[in-house]
């Protein structure tokens, strides 16, 4: 749960992974094409498609409001400075 | 990882060299562009998409499947599609309908959702050429251009009918002409009334260029569907032939009886 509502904290508690559809994809593509999918896999397909575009725009979401974030000083020096 | 050795395991299916460096060239693309999860989205949908059209193909045309030797891989015609799958639009075009007319003339379309071309007349915003219409297609026209002279100028040249001889025409027609009961008399009447008006309930005939075009989807039972309504709306420009003959035989019988079913929903008689 973010501990306030800044952008940092939203973003911070989305979870760690990689967007199932890339996954699916490269599952998919390995795949032949002439051995169909079946009902079940369609279904799941359309499942993952679901879950990775939702993370798509949550995403979208998170970097336009980082757009909308003024800068700020930091109180630390990043390592490499 | 490089999907070369996935394509080289694969011993059942092996068309021809070209059709797996095809394949191997689309999985290093994707590859390329793997951790893009748009590019991965978009690439689940046209996996499954394609997937849904071998279905189909094969439930549609399984003999056409079995021997075919189009490539699953390589894109054909309609870029956004494999050989394969254009083979099963140009198997849908050449059997079931028109579909690769009128509206799918360019390759960069995609065909998820397909539109069909009407195959009535517009009368809504283009003049209509008289001159190519059938006599009695024509002959329903006097309802909806009633007064346009034109119509009745060729009847009188043609036939020697004149408006002045017949019924004068209501505005609008008696509710029985839409009624699904109909006599061998009146058939014919109501269908040219139903053709002319765009009412047939039939998609090739209801729709017009004039009008958003309605998309169907790729299932069985709309294939299906579309096919025999395709018949039937060719069947109903077969019916003029009837109309067409009753014209020829007896013109002023026929515009009297037209217009009275028109007017009153029933045949009048007619004296000869």
């Amino acid at each position: 749960m973010p501990v306030d509502d800044s952008p940092v904290s939203i973003l911070r508690a989305e979870p760690e992974r990689i967007n199932p559809a890339i996954i699916l994809a490269d599952r998919l593509m390995r795949r032949d094409a002439e051995e169909l999918l079946t009902v079940a896999e369609v279904a799941e397909a359309e499942n993952v498609l679901a879950i990775g575009n939702e993370e798509i725009e949550a995403i979208e979401c998170h970097r336009k409001a980082f757009l909308k974030t003024p800068a700020s000083a930091i109180d630390y020096i990043p390592v490499g400075f | 990882m490089t999907g070369l050795a996935v394509v080289g395991k694969d011993q059942e299916y092996r068309p021809y060299f070209g059709d797996r460096l095809v394949r191997s060239l689309d999985y290093l693309r994707f590859k390329a562009r793997s951790h893009n999860a748009v590019f991965a989205c978009e690439t689940v949908s046209r996996v499954v998409s394609e997937q849904h059209k071998y279905r189909l193909y094969i439930e549609l045309f399984p003999d056409q499947w079995k021997q075919s030797k189009k490539s699953l891989y390589k894109a054909g015609h309609f870029k956004a599609y494999s050989e394969r799958t254009n083979e099963f639009y140009q198997l849908v075009n050449d059997n079931c309908f028109p579909l690769l007319e009128y509206w799918h003339d360019d390759p960069d379309l995609e065909l998820e959702r397909f539109a069909i071309p009407p195959m009535n007349f517009d009368l809504c915003c283009e003049e209509v050429d008289f001159a190519g219409l059938r006599d009695s297609y024509l002959a329903g026209l006097i309802f909806y251009f009633s007064e346009d002279d034109e119509i009745w100028k060729f009847f009188s040249e043609k036939y020697g009918v004149e408006k002045k001889d017949l019924p004068s025409i209501k505005t609008s027609p008696h509710t029985s002409v839409w009624g699904e009961k109909q006599n061998a008399k009146t058939k014919p009447y109501s269908d040219l009334i139903r053709l002319v008006d765009h009412s047939t309930g039939n998609p090739w005939l209801d729709v017009t260029h004039c009008q958003y075009p309605e998309f169907f989807d790729w299932n069985k039972e709309t294939v299906d569907w579309l096919t025999e309504t395709y018949k039937a709306a060719n069947e109903s420009f077969r019916n003029l032939d009837e109309l067409d003959k009753r014209i020829e035989e007896n013109p002023q019988k026929f515009f009297s009886e037209l217009i009275s079913f028109w007017n009153t929903g029933k045949e009048v008689g007619w004296r000869d």
